[in-house]
Order: structure tokens, then sequence, then C-alpha cells
């Protein structure tokens, strides 16, 4: 009886045992669409972290996406409507919140996005706590606006790209933003706005216009790679940011490098900076 | 050839197939993935025996399940819908599909067929020769579309993968979903690893604490000794102050980021005022934590003393035996964590004991404006007490209290 007894203590305690652990639900999702007679793309893309590269999708390719999530707290974001070509694409949160302890690598969401070059785009990009490679380069841009939180995100024109680009945005929270070949993005109006965080913005690559810039930084480090020969003329308001006047003139409120008027190239930088180091680095056009 | 003979044949031959990803295969046209779809058609022919019987499944009543896959952009909301709709057996499944039909098992549309609505395929692949126009959706199977084949729509694979062979054509939206692997879990984990990972974490925190006191002892100790004595000597009101001052944690934080952000020179200080504030109410909490643990501590290095045993009495020893006495109270959970009721109620106690013991150190900490004012620490009389009179009729230096005599009976 005794021993019958203890047997059951024994098998009640081994399936009382609450710590049992399941396992991690990490799932692939993949989507694309063919290219039919779309006329442009306006895309709001979500992306809250883990690995992100964007690239130009292959001929015929509308729009595609090659997803891995964790499906426990994720849902993969796909909604078209071909009719107004609004596209949604991501994934949002769902299910449960909180700090989840467990090696890096078993949770690592990885996104690939890709989309026509020949299409005209639209994109709105919000990445949190990402790393992210966006390589527009040869794309069909309209308007660009990239939001990043707590990322490092590095954004290439690798390729100028087609059509009228109406403005390009960056806004980072707590991140670094690299932009590069930003002559070649064709964007009239570009905006760097940031929090606490730092962005580097190099300017090399094919002019394809005259260009304007106006970066509004509150805490950080502002990088700009100028060619050289780019007439630049620079104003704003500046707070316990200094930055090296080599090769600017002052006149006023204003610097301008010399022989401004007479460059092939004009960019109009505004400044609002509090607390920014500002870098200007003069770099042979290639 | 017998039925195992047979099967381990079509293994070794799956075998040497090249191994591609068997799962979720990403969408392509079909030519370097043919001997992967060769592959897992050997393999579901080895592990799933076909699968089931191809069938057409019925019409669901109007209390049954009923999809619509118009839209396929909620896949995940669509497989739930139909694996809850699933029979068991299958045969008993019973789906409505808005403007199209279901099916079980294996599908195939014939070159010659043309499909008009939606097609749901459970459990089983979708082989397209013909033309449908419409969605096709499968639960647990591919979707291949041949050449001459064509879908005039979207589809989705839900636990399998899509592909186009030759000049297969699919007009929407391409989705494939794998199908969801949980890992299996893990060897549960016995009683006594569970007691000694508790019993780690605990070392751990205790160690941690510890580390904090000594460093609070050599750089802080006349800061520590007064939030000690404010706990000693003022201990309801340090837990009020605290419990008062956690409700207020929050709304000041708030009023202080409004405050800053109405002014520019508030808006560029907030960064720093978050940091400092954020920083403030941690030291305060874990410097009240180490004070009320120093003031236990003292209290029972002096009662030790008293019973005659020699121990020196300092600060790092008082910290070091008040955590020990709040790490005493966690060993009960360490020790018996794992029963299920029992243990979930000594976590409870002894996380209530802590919060307890953390709300009066906080409070003590409040008090004491971080151990600067001694006004709670039974110390010092007041500077406005120290008139002439009191200082002339009170002996400073040398002379010993004299008790007061007893009152003589009337």
């Amino acid at each position: 009886m005794r021993r019958l007894v203890l047997l059951g203590v024994v098998l009640g305690l081994h399936d009382l045992d609450p710590s049992r652990c399941s396992g991690q639900a990490m799932r692939a999702f993949s989507v694309t669409r063919p290219v039919a007679a779309e006329r442009f793309l306006h895309v709001t893309l979500d992306f809250g972290g883990g690995t992100v590269v964007l690239v130009p999708a292959s001929a015929g390719e509308l729009y595609g996406l090659q997803l891995r999530y964790d499906a426990d707290r994720s849902a993969p974001v796909q909604q078209y409507d071909a009719r107004t070509g609004i596209l949604h694409l991501g994934v949002a949160s769902v299910g449960s919140m909180g700090v989840r302890v467990t090696s890096r690598a078993q949770l690592e969401q990885t996104a690939r996005f890709e989309f026509s070059p020949d299409v005209p785009l639209a994109l709105y990009a919000t990445l949190g706590a990402s790393d992210a490679t966006i390589d527009l380069g040869g794309m069909t841009l309209t308007e660009l606006e990239i939001r990043s939180t707590a990322t490092h995100a590095t954004v290439d024109f690798s390729r100028p790209t087609r059509g009228t680009c109406k403005s390009a945005t960056f806004t980072v929270g707590a991140a670094q933003v690299d932009v590069r070949h930003l002559a070649q993005a064709g964007c009239e109006a570009l905006r760097v706005d940031g929090g606490v965080g730092g962005a580097s913005l190099s300017f090399d690559g094919a002019w394809r216009r005259d260009l304007s810039l106006v970066v509004d930084l509150a805490m950080g480090r502002l990088t700009l790679q100028l060619p050289r020969g780019t007439g630049v003329r620079l104003t704003g308001q500046r707070f316990l940011a200094p930055f090296d006047s080599k090769g600017f003139v002052r006149t006023g409120g204003i610097w301008t490098t010399a022989g401004y008027e007479r460059a092939p190239h004009k960019l109009t930088v505004e400044l609002k900076a509090s607390m920014v180091g500002i870098d200007v680095q003069w770099i042979e056009q290639r | 050839m017998r039925a195992g003979n047979r099967k381990a044949a079509l293994l070794f031959v799956a075998a040497l197939i090249p191994v591609g990803r068997l799962m979720a295969a990403p969408v392509r046209d079909g030519g370097g993935h043919v001997p992967e779809r060769v592959r897992r058609l050997l393999l579901a022919t080895l592990l799933h025996d076909n699968g089931p019987t191809p069938e057409v499944v019925q019409p669901a009543d109007s209390q049954g399940h009923t999809v619509n896959p118009a839209h396929l952009d909620q896949p995940l909301q669509l497989e739930r819908e139909l694996r809850a709709s699933l029979g068991k057996p299958l045969g008993a499944t019973r789906l409505s599909v808005t403007g199209g039909s279901a099916r079980i098992g294996h599908y195939s549309v014939g070159s010659d067929e043309t499909i008009h609505g939606h097609v749901v395929v459970l459990e089983g692949s979708a082989e397209v020769h013909g033309r449908v126009e419409g969605n096709v959706v499968t639960l647990d199977g591919d979707i291949t579309v041949f050449p001459g084949g064509s879908i005039i729509g979207d589809v989705l694979s839900i636990g399998g993968a899509v592909h186009k062979v030759g000049n297969g054509t699919i007009s929407g939206t391409v989705q494939a979903l794998e199908a969801l692997v949980t890992p299996p879990a893990g060897p549960p984990a016995s009683i006594m690893g569970q007691i000694l990972r508790h019993g780690a974490g605990l070392a751990g925190l205790v160690l941690t604490l510890t580390v904090l006191g000594f460093g609070l002892v050599t750089f802080g100790r006349p800061n520590l000794e007064i939030v000690s004595d404010t706990v000693t000597h003022s201990f309801g009101r340090s837990f009020l102050a605290g419990l008062l001052g956690q409700v207020l944690v929050l709304p000041t934080f708030g009023m202080l980021v409004i405050g800053l952000a109405l002014t520019i020179a508030g808006a560029l200080l907030l960064p720093f005022a978050i940091a400092v504030y954020v920083l403030l109410v941690l030291v305060t909490t874990i410097g009240g934590l180490l004070a009320v643990a120093h003031a236990v501590g003292e209290r029972i290095t002096h009662r030790r003393m008293a019973r005659g045993i020699v121990v020196s009495p300092n600060s790092y020893r008082y910290v070091v035996t008040g955590l020990g006495l709040v790490a005493a109270i966690w060993l009960g959970w360490v020790a018996f964590g794992w029963v299920p009721v029992a243990g979930t109620l000594m976590l409870m106690a002894a996380g209530l004991t802590t919060w307890t013991v953390a709300t009066v150190g906080f409070g003590a900490a409040l008090l004491s404006r971080g151990g600067i004012r001694e006004h709670f620490a039974g110390r010092l009389i007041a500077p406005e007490m120290m008139t002439d009179e009191y200082l002339w009729a009170t002996p400073q230096f040398g002379v010993p209290a004299v008790q007061r005599p007893p009152k003589q009976p009337e």
C-alpha cells in the first residue's frame, strides 16, 4: 500500500511539473504578384524587428515578400487592392507581448521585400528594431518615406532612379541611417528628421537635379559627404551644433561654397540642429 | 515486391534526389524545382500513404463552417477556419465555400477543364492542367500549375508551396504559408533542476545586490545610514511615503515631460531629464532596499552582541545580514516553488514581502531626501530646538544622564 502511495506521489509530481517549455514557432511566408496593368504602386511597409532587405524585383514581378517571422507574436500582412494600387505589406504584432528570453538567432525575423523597378512606386516604410538594407537603385520612385526607430538602416540608390520623385524623408528615432548615392535619388526635396540618432548622407553618384535638404536633428551626429565642386548653400538654426566650415564662406547667417552660383549642381541645406555634431566631408566625384 | 521493400526502395530514391528546401519553397518557375517536387511526392507517398481519398466536401448547414476565399489577405485566419472545419474522420468534413467548392485529398484540373469559382483543397495538393477562374487555396498541400494550365485569380498554399511549371500562369497574388512546425518540447526539467535554476537566479540577484550594497557602503555610507535610521525610526511613515511615491512616480514623470516639452530650453533638456528621472527612481528603489537590509542587519547584529556573541559591527555585515534575510524569504519558493498551488502562494508571499520592504526603503529614501535629511532618522534634534536654554540644561560631554527618580507614593 505504501509503495502504491509513493508511486502515485512520484507520478503526480511528474505530471505537475510546470517547467515543460514549448518550442519557438518561427514560420515562413512568401508572396509574389506579377505585373499586370498597374499604373503605380502605393506601398505601406511595416516591419517590427529583425533583418530587412529591400531590393528591386525581377522582371515581370510587381512585388514580392519572403518572410520568416515569430508566429507567436507576429502575423504577415499582405493586402493589395489592384483597383487603387495600394499595398500593405509586412508584419503586424499579435499574440503575447513582453520580453522573451532566448537566443537571438532563434527568433531572428527576416524579410526580403521586392518591388518592380518599372512601376512608379510611392514607398512608406516603418522599420522598428531592425537592421535594414534598402537598395532603391533603378526604381521608379515617386515618393519615399522611411521611418526607423532603434534601427540601423542603410539606404542606397545604387543606380539613378527613374521618374519624378517628389520627396524623400528619413525619420530616425534612436537610430542610425546611412544614405548612399543620394544624388541619384532624384528626389527634389530631401528631409531628415531625427531624435537621438545619427545620419550619414552621401551625395555621391550621378546628379539628376539640384536638390534641397532639410535636416532637423535633436541630438546626435550628422555627416554630409559632398562631392567637390558641388554648390552648397547652408542656412538654419544651430544650437550647440558646431560644424567644420572649411570650404564655406559665411555671409550673415548663410554659408555657401565658393563659386556656388556657377556650380553645375546645387544643394540647399536647411539645418535645424541642437546638440548635433555636424561633419562635412568633401569627396571626389566619381 | 513486398510493401516493405517497395517503401525502402522509394525512400532510397528520395534520398538520392538533391535536398532542396523541403517546406515552403519560394514560388518560382518550375524547372529547377521538379526534382524537389518529385522528392516531395515520393516522401508524401511514403509518409502519408497518398493522403485521404479524394472526394467533394459537402456544404455545411447554416450553423456550420463557411469560408470566403474571395480575399486571401488574411491567410492565418483562413487557415484557422479551414483547420476548424476538418472533421474526424476527414470524410465527415462539412464546409461551405462562398463562390466556390471544397474538396478533400489530391485534386487535379484536367487540360480540357475550366473551373468557374474558387477552389479549396483540404489535406491534399491541387494540380492545374486546365483553367481555373477563381482563387485556389490548399491546406497542407501544394499548388502546381502545369504547362498550359492557368489560374485566373489568387492562390494560397497553407502548409505547402506553389509551383509553376513551364508556361503555367497565375494571374494574381501567389502566397505560400509554411506549415506551423513547433519544435518538440524539450525534456521536462526535473524538480531538482528547477530548484537549482531558481536557486541560481536568487543567488545571482543577492550577489548583485551585495556588490551594490558594498559599493554604497564604501562610497555613500553617511547617506545609507541616514536612510537606514529613517527606516528604523519611521517605519510606518516610510511605508506610507513609499506607497504614495509609487503612485506618483508615473504622474510626476508625465508632468515633468509635459512641462519641459512646453518650452524650447526644456525640450532640449528632455532626453537628459528622462534619463535622470529613470536613474533616480532606480537608485532610490535599490538604495532604499539596501537601506532596509542595512537596518535589519544592524538590528540582528546588535541582538547577537547583546547575547554575548562577538561579531564585528560594521555596515558591510549589516548589509549582508539583511540581504540574507530577504533571500531567506525567497528560499521557500526556491525549494517548493514547483508545487502547483503552494508554489504560487509562496511566490506571491515572497513577492509581497519584498515589495513591502522595497516600499519602506523607497519611502525612507524619499523622506530623507536620499540620505541627506535626518528629520525622520531620530538622530538629531531639529536646529530650531537648539536654544541656549536647552544647551545649558543638557549635558553635552562626560556627564552620564541621570534617570528620573521614581515617583514617591503619595
